[in-house]
């Protein structure tokens, strides 16, 4: 109640994004994902993360939303760049050198490019998926797209189903866990008191409750679910159906063309320009 | 299409049935037959074997003896298949207690649609039996609500929803009130009502609440995993001291009226509303109004 | 003399967000020693939030409680002293209990307590006799006992405790008639021998009727009523209008009293009713 879930959390809209068929937008992060690892030139970059506005902009989730999405990552874009610092060798004159600590300009273009690139990762992530698309859309189109693997006796029907009732029961047990905290605090234990051990001495009476109760509304899912006929992914109707809009073809079209962009920006554009740092 | 939709005959059922030191008889020869469009309400204390017998009749749980025949089709015979199962639990369809453990989907009109899929209905039938589904029980503006969001009688709403799309002939109610306050309560027995009055959908409503069991149109009352009383609530309720033997309890108008005939009244117990017991009591109250 | 006080107390979720509700509204209430309150309110009605504020779970965001008449978040770092004080019996609570055998659960929060070996032996078995289980499931999992018998365990563990005052959000929901009836009159029997204030968050009107001295009646965040069972009883016609579930009984003597007919007394119990009646009514058969 106190906490909303922030990963994965869908906000309902109508914008461009939100309409947009869940497959197409599964393939288009696939497609996202390649561009940004073809960049090589601080200026295809800057299209890269142009284009990312474009894409924010036309979702129309607030920038402090998209800002806050990111705050989980803040650690791991540190980490990696002081790594990017540190290990980059350089040909020229280091910019700083103290003992064995020399940083050269490529540490910090590279240090500059990997940020930029998790960030435009997490972003896109987010924006095409979670903040736009609501779960049950998603697992619809992961099992559409695996479909072709029935072939090969892969249980993807199962696979998805399991996916859609995380999905449905994560909000269920993240309540449920509160209750068990306050009930045991209720009780005298202190969690965010003492050493290590004693804190996870402390967990054993939320987890152990916790299990007993998930497994208990398991059994009970699976039985209300026999009662509700389902044997399986055999014989199945679904009352969703995807239709392919204007906007799910003309955005890999803009897509095809910023990859084009890129592949070409990559190798002219040093030259026509005479500036920049290429990876 | 026969006339008595459930028939029960000697039915039993033994938990640990396969280790004779472990058994554990829940349900003993219970018969009893459940008409078409029947509202009936089964009562017992918990641990009586009310929620066992639920289990026996949409085949969740197989008789260990007895015979239960379903829509003319008796499910113990040998040639009982596994596509006859599933039509018997369309037939039968059944809500649970716990409102968030029967819910599947995340959306309310995908979880009502669960059922019709599985059933393998086209799209355009699934959608019309969803919106149909979810009018009845008076939740179409939630369709596109998350379940999780719902209060309590309204996700049991959603759940009798996902019931009625399957287009059933009966559906149990399995202590489906007992984890809701009053407001809840009482939105699912007028939902409840509902489906028996103008779906003509036969309800099996067991409960420990006699005020709730006193709205059906029969009470079966289960003790020790035997049928100890069929009758209209009327008849079950004149029967207090043996009720409250078993660990139930009568409408409070039945303990007034029953205290007040054991002080020498003459006065009928078998009221179950206040306007009833108001009634019987306003004779013998003749020239006391203040007025 | 009141024991536990909530003064002006308020308290918002979802601050920020779309999903922002006031869930208590400058709430002012007092919990007199030694007796029965009972809280009665719909969900929502803002007093599973207050029950969490009465032993430091939730801290208000405006106002105080003062246990004792001294500020419980005065010194935040000993809130948890509070909560041996203010015994909380959480709604469903047998989803708490975990350990290896019942009576090790009971004694969880005394092990917390840091009280010793011996001392929580004598007082989980004299806490059993309270709710009505045997010493020879002292030795079980609480997992092999049934529905009932894990509600009593996990109440016998906050009343191990020895709180002055012990709050119990719903305590019989869900259970039969003679479950509901053994639990809450052993309640009754526990305050009676040890006087220890109780408060008893409910649904139901009838256990108020049975079971309380007083009653808060809660709504919209906010105190609607509060007073003696006879008082806001006395008021029963009104709080059926906020659609709280008077007792049939009660229902029986307000129509009667609305076709004029005197009753006076205890309106609310079938005893009271039938006492009220007697006196009034004609046409006795002689014996």
């Amino acid at each position: 109640m106190k906490t909303e879930m922030t990963l994965g959390q869908f906000f309902p809209g109508e914008s461009v994004l939100h309409r947009m068929d869940p497959r197409v937008k599964i393939l288009l992060s696939i497609a996202y994902i390649v561009a940004i690892f073809l960049c090589h030139y601080v200026l295809t970059y800057a299209l890269m993360a142009l284009f990312t506005l474009f894409l924010i902009l036309i979702s129309g989730i607030p920038f402090r939303t998209i800002l806050r999405s990111l705050r989980p990552i803040v650690l791991i874009l540190i980490i990696t760049s002081i790594i990017n610092l540190l290990m980059t060798g350089g040909e020229g004159e280091p910019l700083f050198a103290w003992k064995f600590i020399h940083i050269y300009e490529e540490g910090l273009w590279r240090a500059g490019f990997m940020a930029v690139r998790v960030i435009l990762l997490v972003v896109s992530a987010t924006l095409l998926l979670t903040y736009t698309t609501s779960p049950i859309a998603l697992t619809d189109a992961i099992e559409s797209l695996l479909t072709p693997l029935k072939w090969l006796h892969v249980p993807v029907h199962e696979f998805a189903m399991m996916m859609s009732i995380a999905l449905r029961f994560i909000p269920t047990l993240t309540e449920e866990t509160g209750r068990i905290m306050n009930a045991q605090k209720s009780r005298g234990s202190s969690l965010s008191t003492g050493g290590l051990i004693t804190r996870v001495k402390a967990l054993i009476p939320v987890i152990v409750p916790l299990f007993i109760s998930a497994f208990q509304r398991a059994m009970d899912l699976a039985t209300a679910m026999e009662c509700r006929c389902y044997r399986g992914g055999k014989g199945r109707t679904r009352l969703r159906a995807y239709h392919l809009h204007f906007s799910d073809y003309f955005m890999p079209c803009l897509f095809a063309a910023l990859i084009v962009a890129i592949v070409l920006g990559n190798k002219y554009l040093p030259d026509l320009v005479g500036w920049g740092y290429s990876l | 299409m026969s006339e008595q939709l459930i028939v029960c005959e000697h039915l039993a059922y033994t938990y640990n049935a396969d280790t004779p030191r472990d058994a554990v008889p829940a349900v003993r020869d219970i018969s009893f037959s459940v008409a078409r469009g029947e509202y009936i309400a089964v009562l017992g204390h918990n641990g009586s074997g009310k929620s066992t017998l639920a289990k026996l009749l949409n085949l969740i749980l197989e008789p260990t003896a007895g015979r239960l025949t379903v829509d003319g089709v008796d499910t113990t015979s040998p040639d009982f298949s596994e596509d006859d199962l599933f039509e018997v639990r369309r037939k039968v369809g059944m809500v649970f207690q716990n409102p968030d453990n029967q819910l599947v989907a995340t959306v309310v009109e995908e979880d009502v649609a669960f059922g019709p899929e599985n059933l393998g209905l086209p799209r355009a039938e699934i959608r019309r039996r969803v919106d149909d589904a979810l009018r009845e029980v008076d939740m179409s503006e939630y369709a596109l609500h998350a379940t999780h969001k719902l209060s309590g009688g309204q996700k049991q709403r959603v759940a009798i929803a996902g019931m009625i799309a399957m287009k059933p002939d009966c559906i149990i109610f399995d202590e489906s009130t007992a984890m809701l306050d009053p407001r809840g309560r009482h939105e699912v027995l007028d939902a409840m009502e509902r489906l028996h009055r103008d779906e003509g959908i036969a309800v099996i409503h067991i409960t420990h609440y006699m005020e709730e069991a006193a709205r059906a149109d029969r009470i079966l009352v289960i003790n020790e995993g035997k049928l100890a009383m069929d009758g209209t609530p009327k008849e079950v309720f004149s029967q207090a001291e043996t009720l409250r033997g078993w660990g139930l309890e009568v409408p409070q108008t039945v303990e007034l009226l029953m205290a007040l005939r054991e002080a020498g009244f003459d006065l009928p117990i078998d009221c179950l509303t206040s306007d009833e017991c108001v009634a019987a009591l306003l004779p013998h109250l003749a020239g006391e109004a203040d007025a | 003399m009141k024991i536990l006080e909530v003064e002006q107390v308020s308290h918002l979720y979802g601050v920020g967000t779309p999903f922002r509700t006031e869930a208590l509204k400058n709430v002012s209430v007092g919990f007199e020693r030694g007796l029965i309150t009972g809280v009665i309110g719909h969900t929502g009605s803002g007093k599973s939030t207050l029950v969490q504020m009465l032993n430091g779970l939730i801290r208000p965001a405006e106002g105080r409680v003062l246990l004792d008449g001294k500020d419980i978040w005065e010194k935040p770092k000993e809130i948890r002293s509070v909560r041996f004080r203010v015994g909380l019996v959480m709604q469903y609570p047998e989803y708490q209990l975990f350990d290896e055998t019942v009576e090790k659960d009971i004694g969880y929060a005394l092990r917390n307590q840091g009280l010793g070996q011996d001392e929580i032996r004598e007082r989980v078995r004299e806490v059993i006799s309270f709710v009505g289980l045997t010493p020879d499931l002292l030795e079980k999992s609480p997992f092999d006992l049934s529905g009932g018998q894990k509600r009593r365990a996990a109440i016998a563990g906050i009343l191990a405790m020895r709180p002055d005052v012990l709050v119990l959000d719903e305590p019989a929901a869900g259970l039969d008639p003679r479950g509901r009836r053994e639990i809450l009159g052993g309640l009754t029997r526990y305050r009676d021998k040890t006087g220890t204030t109780v408060i008893l968050v409910s649904h139901s009107m009838e256990d108020m009727a049975t079971y309380c001295d007083r009653v808060v009646v809660m709504n919209h965040g906010e105190v609607y009523a509060e007073g003696t069972t006879d008082e806001i009883f006395a008021r029963a016609g009104e709080l059926d209008s906020i659609g709280l579930d008077v007792p049939q009984i009660a229902h029986v003597a307000l129509s009667l009293k609305e076709r004029g007919i005197p009753l006076t007394g205890t309106l609310y119990t079938v005893d009271g009713v039938k006492n009220a009646l007697l006196p009034l009514l004609k046409g006795r058969k002689t014996p």
